[in-house]
């Protein structure tokens, strides 16, 4: 959760970070998440490298928020742009086949990693109030994936399936 | 600023503003708030605590959805000077955020906010919380 080693994640902490992600897809946009273990996310990671020159939809979103309080951190939800603009248009209960500005797009994902982080800190410290950073969310360049490893610097690191699409959500 | 038309005989239409640095969120929530069972005047929307003071100093507001982390002024800030403030002491607070810790509750409650509700939340939630306002007597 932190940068700061005195705070170690433990590892309900760290199953509050899936337990997060599910809480957000289903109460905010009414979709089942599945967990999925690395090859099965490298498996759907190819998938959606083989949807590349189809549009943005072979394309990847980072979307970061930082947060302050009892301690720091950051946490990194990673999705296809696909992904991000079908949540997007749920959780607004647009049309499925409505088109989104890019501001739309880039707005709604950083709400969903604001949620996410929010949630995965109100599980992981009941007491404890955290500032949490407006969003940043980055188109990440054409041909990039996420490895479906965690970084030596991330403490929480957890895969999962959302409408049949990956997910990673990271925290450190 | 939008204005939703829909009005119900009898009673006193209902202003909100809605107060989130997310313009996803802003658009939820306006769109929850026009399913409530209820007379809507207007709905107006600011990005921060700042900009939603100055819609309070202009026109007459019944209730207020806010967000607490937002940059300028954010929701906290925004909820204190409306407490200092006599002629705002009847609108209906409403707290809407990823920040649900006991501390942050305490503080609400201590600045006179209603409800409390959760991100993530259901929208059913929000359409219930305004319905719960016109059982209140603040319309």
């Amino acid at each position: 959760m932190s940068s700061v080693k005195s705070l170690p994640l433990t590892s309900s902490d760290q199953e509050a970070l899936q337990s997060a992600v599910i809480e957000v897809c289903e109460n905010a946009y009414f979709v089942f998440v599945e967990p999925c273990d690395a090859p099965q996310f490298a498996t759907l990671v190819d998938q959606v490298r083989a949807e590349k020159g189809r549009g943005p939809s072979g394309r990847w979103l980072n979307a970061s928020v930082a947060f302050h309080g009892a301690s720091r951190g950051q946490v990194d939800v990673v999705l296809p742009e696909r992904l991000g603009t079908w949540l997007v248009v749920s959780l607004l209960g647009l049309p499925a086949d409505a088109t989104l500005k890019d501001n739309q797009l880039l707005d709604g994902v950083g709400e969903f990693a604001n949620m996410v982080c929010g949630a995965w800190l109100s599980k992981a410290n009941e007491t404890a109030s955290f500032t949490l950073d407006v969003p940043k969310v980055t188109r990440m360049p054409s041909g990039w994936a996420p490895g479906s490893t965690p970084q030596p610097d991330e403490e929480a690191y957890r895969t999962v399936v959302v409408n049949e699409m990956p997910l990673e959500v990271r925290a450190r | 600023m939008q204005t939703n038309s829909s009005e119900t005989a009898g009673m006193t239409p209902l202003n909100v503003l809605i107060v989130d640095d997310s313009a996803t969120m802003r658009a939820l929530l306006y769109r929850v708030v026009g399913l409530a069972d209820l007379p809507i005047g207007a709905i107006y929307q600011a990005p921060n605590g700042a900009e939603a003071l100055k819609v309070l100093e202009t026109h007459s507001i019944q209730a207020v959805f806010t967000d607490v982390n937002m940059p300028v002024m954010n929701g906290m800030e925004l909820l204190r000077e409306m407490a200092a403030r006599d002629e705002w002491k009847d609108i209906l607070r409403v707290i809407i955020s990823t920040d649900g810790s006991r501390l942050r509750r305490e503080e609400a409650r201590e600045l006179k906010v209603s409800l409390y509700v959760e991100k993530p939340f259901r929208p059913e939630v929000v359409r219930d919380v305004l319905c719960q306002i016109a059982t209140v007597d603040v319309l």
